[in-house]
């Protein structure tokens, strides 16, 4: 049971990060000028473009990613691993 | 050891593998990040005391953001708290990072810190992933690592009685 808390909380947390920082900027790349997140303005001052995705989705994806993890964390608090269970995290993950 | 031999990915995860640098690196580092939120608490406080007035407008200014409801309520409702504990908790924060003392509890509150941060200057002419993020995901890295371990006071606390009889707390620690 716990096993499957903390890989799906790492899963998730992991997908909201990736999600708002690399899927969601490689789409704003494709979706052309202007690449970054912030609109384009001319000589003037004017914004004449608008970033393809909203600055405020990407954000918030990553803070929810974050969150993930903090409630992780405090799962992690309320049940700590028992020595058996991190013995066996480490050796799922040492190779 | 045993690993999952169905994702090639997934293996060779031996963090005593890396260089024996490693624990002086992530003690260098959790001093560097206490040093700059020390550095900007404690210049705070000279300057304005417990009165931190940008903190609540800064807030306030929020409002268009994904952390907007929050980040105004907190403006504009608790302004007094706000002017004080933005000031106290950089200096704290700063002090137990570079101390190496109850790290995690201190990143934590670091990580809140930077995610308005992050958030607020969201002009974000150079994209999402700005200075703003990398010193949020500073916080969470000290955090995950349990940075007070290399070299800080969490090393000597946790094995004091009460930790040792009370494990939990050994989360709030480095």
């Amino acid at each position: 049971m716990t096993d499957i808390i903390d890989t799906v909380a790492m899963t998730l947390s992991s997908t909201l990060l990736l999600a708002g920082i690399v899927v969601l900027g490689v789409v704003e790349i494709l979706d052309g000028v202007p690449y970054g997140a912030a609109p384009t303005t001319n000589d003037a001052g004017e914004v004449i473009a608008q970033p393809g995705v909203d600055p405020a989705i990407r954000t918030g994806l990553v803070l929810a990613g974050l969150a993930v993890l903090g409630l992780w964390g405090l799962y992690r608090l309320a049940v700590p691993a028992t020595g058996a269970e991190r013995r066996t995290a480490a050796d799922t993950t040492a190779g | 050891m045993a690993y999952d031999a169905s994702n090639p990915l997934a293996g060779e995860f031996e963090l005593g593998r890396v260089s024996s640098v490693a624990p002086v690196w992530i003690a260098l580092l959790r001093a560097v990040v206490g040093w700059w939120f020390f550095h900007a608490g404690v210049t705070k406080l000279i300057e304005s005391g417990l009165q931190f007035s940008s903190g609540p407008a800064y807030l306030r200014g929020m409002g268009d953001t994904v952390l907007g409801p929050l980040a105004v309520w907190m403006g504009t409702a608790i302004p007094g708290v706000i002017e004080a504990v933005v000031p106290l908790a950089e200096t704290l924060i700063g002090l137990a990072l570079m101390l190496g003392v109850l790290v995690r509890l201190a990143a934590f509150g670091g990580a809140v810190f930077m995610a308005f941060f992050w958030v607020g200057n969201a002009a974000f002419g150079h994209g999402v992933v700005n200075g703003d993020l990398m010193g949020l995901l500073l916080f969470v890295t000290l955090m995950v690592l349990g940075a007070g371990r290399y070299y800080g006071l969490d090393g000597v606390v946790e094995r004091l009685a009460l930790v040792e009889n009370h494990p939990r707390l050994g989360y709030l620690l480095g």
